[in-house]
């Protein structure tokens, strides 16, 4: 048995401390959100609700629940996410793993291709225009199609690729085995960890994204809930509109926007937000490292 | 002697020479499986990202929606918004605003999540381990409105809890308006960022150290070593490579100091000289006047000098054996 | 590595050279398409209907179905499911007209200029007059409603004459007002906390030394729990806006906003850095504020923590353009526990020896809050009219304000206002009025708020609805007519858009280090500043601009 010495068991006491209070300290304004969602609203708008609910009420999500289009727009979500981000994790690593061949040609052109796109974009209307002519207005597949590839994670993933050693590609070549087999067949079982971080990425970004419906999408049966709830979550974001009203009309759209009380937003935020969170928990197992010691005979 | 080997030498170099143009497309035809990976990739980016690319050309004119994709019904002003742009009054303040919290953000909210990591990977007891691990990612999924609205009533001077705290212990006597003096703002700025994202961000580096061989930390331990010399000696090299690529994008992207961080939390605004970045003003001023053109050349002008420091840390990085190309 | 570059870099300006080709030709035949309507006007039903009705005929509004696609131009707002309301089920129902809600999804700038750039409008847009109504406009993109006024009698009869400032340059009419009115409205003021008012002896308070006084009473007997003075936020003026109004007659709220930020001085409008009264008023405030007799918060708050203080009772004086939501509210919830706390207005503060009928913490224009306006992409402009001029009529404001006739009102008086029914349920009228506000396009103060008066005026004092009150007690009378500085911001990307824009930088940030000004010469020394900056990016050109349009907005509203 080791046994830890003086130095050693100090940064792990700070450890556990600085982990509990950040801990803590992130947890609480989710709590608080959760407490408020479940009290009403004139209560919560009086203060001090912080722990617990003090005036406990389930009309918040009644209000949210009572909306037809939720169910429709719960499901587009998820669609949208899973397919979303099971289609691009498959061709961006499939891009990235050619992108570590050596001997591809024209590899270091082809990022440099890629990477101005991270940095140069042609801006809202073009890219507009552009999905408009492609069809994709009002479909499902404009969820899916110009999200395919991310640069930002073909560089990750290759930069694990990499990092396997490649004593296991020589050794399968030896054996016959096609480069696309070697993909499949080693490469990503043995990626478990940087697969499972991309994805969760991936389907996180899927999943918030409320601006892309807000453009491309009028059908309201292909609304996802993000977009369907933002104006509840926008509601109490001051803009400079305000500002340059008489004091009248400010009375007035102040009337319109106190409509949405604070219980209200978070019960919004916790329906939007609660099924994402509750990604990571699963797939962290998957952050076991891959069998791959002792695999090889160095 | 040396002339018949000069000679042949000329020769052979001159067959391969010969042989070397056509074995260009032989070879790339030869090794069409892995070509066949990347094309696809390429096509879509070719599609989505370089044919609206044109859009950029509406810096350098007075673009007006109304004319749609068909742009160039828009007459061309050459360097006119880019100039506006240098010659503003407050243009140097607000790249030193950019780049110095660009800067904090990157000393500080660079290493953070790194930290964490390395933290989380000593955890023996896997209940804590993974509970904190899913905690702490959580305020990545809060909306800066949010973000800022707690930091606003905890910074309140008006039962605030930091005040509160400050005034029990003896340390003031009257409340400090965090949020309305300048002295305060990078802190408070660089402390809710880091808040913020350091769970999610460490969860990329934890599936790196995923990759280090348990077997070493044995031997490790074993030799006697310190977990200080062990973190020093065997973890950080393995994650090296991701730490790499990771700052060379981070450097890359020193010109986008911040977005709605800032607009929330510099509200007062006797803050704007020192809370002021290239996206606030460009908003402010930009794209809150439907001056799209102007926004339009200023993200030029950003992603110019964006890719040139993309390049120069790839440069430099390219020696420690990892680099984006 | 080196070798490569040269050719590496010629390939990639040849790949965005050919994307651009491509691009260019694809999409500047796309440009030019009037592509598929919006997702709107029911065809089929229209061609049911027989006879092409002649020109000069009036359309009936229930005669035959109508349908349209509404947007509301706001990051905030979605035009709700039309049958989700009462109103747009009844109407619905009984006028055959179905809407369809184009949602802004919370980006509301990008969703519009994705649909210009597309060309893909809604049939009607909701939101504020000027900038995006001119763009339209200047693109001929919208409908002018000249010929259909007389059709249609509503909007004419009850805006009056001043339905000519909303003429475009060429004369025409192209927008639908909202909360249009002929008289005050408006609820700015004074919020005061009645306990504490009570227990500190209720003193005088009318003057802005009474006020101090009274401020400097509530610090020294509750110290650092009770707010003395709360501005609401401080960033939109608000509170502090109203205090300005104090030092001067017939000075308005307005002066301090995005579209003057000037004060009148005869014929001209001259600078607000170098105004006497404005300059008195930032000191006053300078001091209280440094007394820590205005909350410390007044810049950075959110409306959630004004919003906590006034409800749980924290503050002794509220102010702002509009305390009376709060406030309301927080009163009906304070009575509920103590029926002797709770809040009450009072008379303006004004400074020693001016006339305090002559101040005017609030202000208001004829014109109302926002617009409508049709778009070409319209296919029956004018019936969409009718409606528009039906729901502004007392037909529609009674059906939004009281519910379909029969419950609580049956039939007009002779005013044109509803004759309230034995069945008239105060709570249901609330609770209508609250969810009928997001479809409240075109609301007619000048009707309304009068027939509200009735059915309050019926009540006994203490029954009365806090808000109906005030409102017909102080703050309509205490609201000035700031009609004639309207249409006084330049487009925003034109050379006085942009000095514009720089001033409200200055303005905005001298404002606030005024208030936090550590004394009377220094208050002085930074308004002096931003004088000399605001001079040196054009700020004089602006106010000639606005003097202009003032004094051509005068002559208009002196034409009868």
């Amino acid at each position: 048995m080791v046994r830890l010495g003086f130095s050693d068991k100090f940064m792990m006491v700070s450890i556990y401390v600085f982990l509990t209070v950040l801990s803590f300290s992130a947890l609480y304004p989710f709590w608080n959100a959760m407490v408020v969602s479940f009290n009403t609203g004139v209560d919560t708008s009086m203060g001090g609700v912080t722990f617990w609910p003090r005036a406990f009420t389930l009309e918040n999500y009644e209000i949210v629940f009572n909306d037809s289009r939720l169910l429709n727009g719960f499901f587009i979500s998820f669609s949208r996410t899973i397919v979303g981000t099971a289609t691009a994790i498959l061709m961006t690593a499939i891009l990235a793993y050619g992108m570590t061949k050596k001997d591809l040609i024209g590899r270091n052109q082809y990022m440099v291709f890629f990477i101005i796109t991270m940095y140069f974009g042609g801006g809202l209307i073009p890219t507009f225009l552009l999905v408009r002519s492609l069809g994709l207005m009002n479909s499902f597949w404009v969820f899916i199609i110009p999200g395919l590839i991310s640069v930002w994670n073909m560089i990750i993933f290759r930069t694990f690729f990499k990092s396997l050693p490649n004593g296991l590609e020589e050794s399968a070549q030896i054996d016959g085995c096609t480069n696309w087999g070697i993909f499949f067949r080693i490469i990503l079982p043995l990626s478990g960890p940087v697969i499972a971080t991309l994805a969760l990425f991936t389907a996180v970004n899927h999943w918030n994204d409320w601006f892309l419906p807000s453009i491309y999408i009028t059908n309201e049966k292909l609304l996802p809930i993000q977009t369907m709830l933002r104006q509840i979550l926008n509601a109490n974001i001051v803009t400079d509109q305000v500002a340059q009203l008489d004091s009248a009309s400010q009375a007035r759209m102040e009337a319109m926007r106190t409509v949405t009380s604070k219980s209200l937003t978070m019960a919004t935020m916790m329906v939007v937000t609660l099924p994402i969170i509750m990604v990571y928990p699963f797939v962290q197992k998957y952050f076991v490292k891959g069998v791959l010691v002792g695999s090889l005979k160095e | 002697m040396s002339q018949v080997t000069t000679k042949q030498h000329h020769a052979t170099s001159l067959q391969q020479q010969l042989k070397r143009k056509p074995n260009l497309f032989k070879r790339f035809f030869k090794q069409w499986d892995i070509q066949l990976m990347v094309w696809p990739g390429i096509l879509l980016i070719f599609t989505f990202a370089y044919i609206p690319m044109y859009g950029v050309l509406t810096s350098f004119m007075d673009y007006n929606i109304f004319t749609g994709g068909n742009i160039w019904a828009n007459p061309w002003v050459g360097w006119k918004h880019f100039e506006m742009f240098f010659n503003a009054p407050e243009f140097y303040t607000v790249m030193r605003n950019t780049i110095v919290i660009s800067l904090l953000k990157f000393f500080i909210g660079f290493p953070a999540p790194i930290i964490l990591a390395l933290m989380l990977n000593e955890i023996r007891h896997m209940v804590f381990k993974r509970v904190v691990q899913t905690i702490t990612y959580l305020p990545h999924f809060l909306s800066w409105v949010i973000v800022a609205g707690l930091a606003g009533s905890l910074l309140s001077t008006d039962n605030g809890s930091i005040n509160i705290l400050l005034s029990s212990i003896g340390a003031i006597n009257e409340p400090i308006n965090f949020l309305s003096i300048p002295k305060y703002f990078w802190t408070i700025l660089i402390t809710t960022n880091v808040w913020k994202e350091i769970g999610f961000g460490s969860i990329v580096y934890l599936a790196a150290i995923a990759g280090v061989d348990q077997h070493m930390y044995e031997a490790a331990d074993i030799d006697g070593a310190s977990k200080f010399k062990q973190i020093y000696l065997i973890t950080l090299p393995t994650i090296m490579p991701v730490v790499v690529i990771f700052m060379i994008l981070s450097i890359g992207n020193l010109l986008s100091a911040g977005f709605e961080d800032i607009l929330l939390l510099a509200t007062n605004p006797v803050l704007r000289p020192i809370s002021d970045v290239i996206d606030t003003y460009v908003y402010r001023v930009g794209l809150s006047n439907y001056r799209y053109s102007y926004a339009t050349a200023v993200g030029l002008f950003k992603a110019v000098i964006s890719i040139g420091l993309l390049t120069m840390a790839n440069y430099i990085a390219r020696r420690s054996g990892n680099s984006l190309w | 590595m080196k070798k490569v570059r040269k050719p590496m870099l010629l390939i990639v300006l040849a790949i965005f050279a050919l994307a651009s080709v491509l691009a260019g030709c694809g999409n500047g035949s796309n440009g030019g398409n009037n592509e598929t309507k919006p997702t709107s006007t029911n065809n089929s039903q229209a061609a049911n209907n027989t006879v092409e009705e002649p020109a000069s005929d009036v359309w009936e509004l229930g005669s035959e179905a109508l349908e349209f696609s509404m947007y509301g131009h706001y990051d905030w707002y979605d035009v709700p499911a039309w049958e989700s309301t009462v109103a747009g089920k009844w109407i619905k129902e009984n006028k055959l007209v179905n809407i369809i809600p184009v949602s802004a999804g919370g980006k509301a700038e990008a969703k519009l200029s994705t649909m210009i750039a597309s060309n893909e409008l809604p049939d009607v847009i909701w939101g504020e007059r000027g900038v995006d109504v001119n763009r339209l406009y200047e693109a001929g993109q919208l409908v002018a409603f000249d010929e259909y006024l007389d059709k249609y009698p509503n909007l004419k009869k009850w805006m009056g004459p001043d339905l000519n400032l909303l003429r475009h340059p060429d004369g025409k009419i192209y927008q639908f007002p909202n909360w249009y009115t002929g008289q005050p409205s408006g609820t700015s003021g004074y919020v005061i906390n009645k306990k504490i008012y009570e227990e500190l002896g209720s003193p005088k308070l009318e003057t802005t030394d009474d006020l101090y006084s009274y401020l400097t009473a509530v610090k020294a007997k509750y110290g650092d729990t009770i707010i003395p003075f709360e501005p609401h936020r401080a960033e939109d003026m608000q509170g502090l806006g109203v205090l300005y109004t104090a030092f001067g007659e017939n000075v308005s709220y307005s002066y301090l906003n995005q579209n003057i930020r000037a004060v009148p001085d005869g014929d001209k409008l001259t600078s607000i850095f170098t105004n006497d009264v404005f300059r008195e008023a930032q000191k006053y405030i300078a001091k209280l504020y440094r007394e820590r007799l205005i909350t410390q918060d007044a810049f950075t708050q959110t409306i959630d923590q004004v919003e906590e203080k006034v409800m749980q009772g924290r503050v002794a004086v509220f102010a702002g353009s509009s305390p009376t939501t709060i406030a309301s509210q927080a009163h009906n919830e304070m009575v509920k526990t103590d029926p002797d706390a709770g809040y009450f207005m009072i008379w303006p503060i004004h400074k020693e020896g001016l006339d305090k009928n002559k101040i005017y913490p609030g202000s208001y224009t004829s014109l109302g809050w926002n617009v409508s306006v049709i778009t070409k992409a319209a296919e029956d402009p004018e019936k969409i009219f009718a409606f528009l001029d039906w729901y502004t009529g007392p037909e529609g404001q009674s059906l939004l304000f009281f519910g379909p006739e029969g419950k609580n009102w049956n039939g007009f008086d002779e005013d044109g206002h509803p004759i309230f029914t034995g069945d008239y349920d105060a709570e249901e009228v609330a609770k209508l009025q609250k969810d009928h506000d997001p479809i409240m396009w075109n609301g007619n103060t000048g009707y309304i708020d009068p027939a509200k008066m009735k059915y309050q005026a019926t009540l006994p004092a203490v029954e009365q609805d806090w808000n109906a009150r005030y409102q017909s007690e102080i703050t309509w009378k205490t609201s000035s007519n700031a009609t004639e500085f309207i249409n006084m911001i330049p487009q925003p990307d034109s050379e006085l858009g942009i000095i514009k824009q720089s001033v409200d930088d200055i303005f905005l940030e001298a404002y606030a280090k005024s208030v936090m000004a550590a004394s009377d010469e220094e208050v002085d020394k930074i308004l002096d500043k931003a004088e000399a900056d605001a001079q040196k990016v054009g700020y004089s050109q602006l106010l000639e601009f606005r003097t202009e349009r003032w004094q051509e907005n005068k002559k208009l509203l002196a034409r009868e």
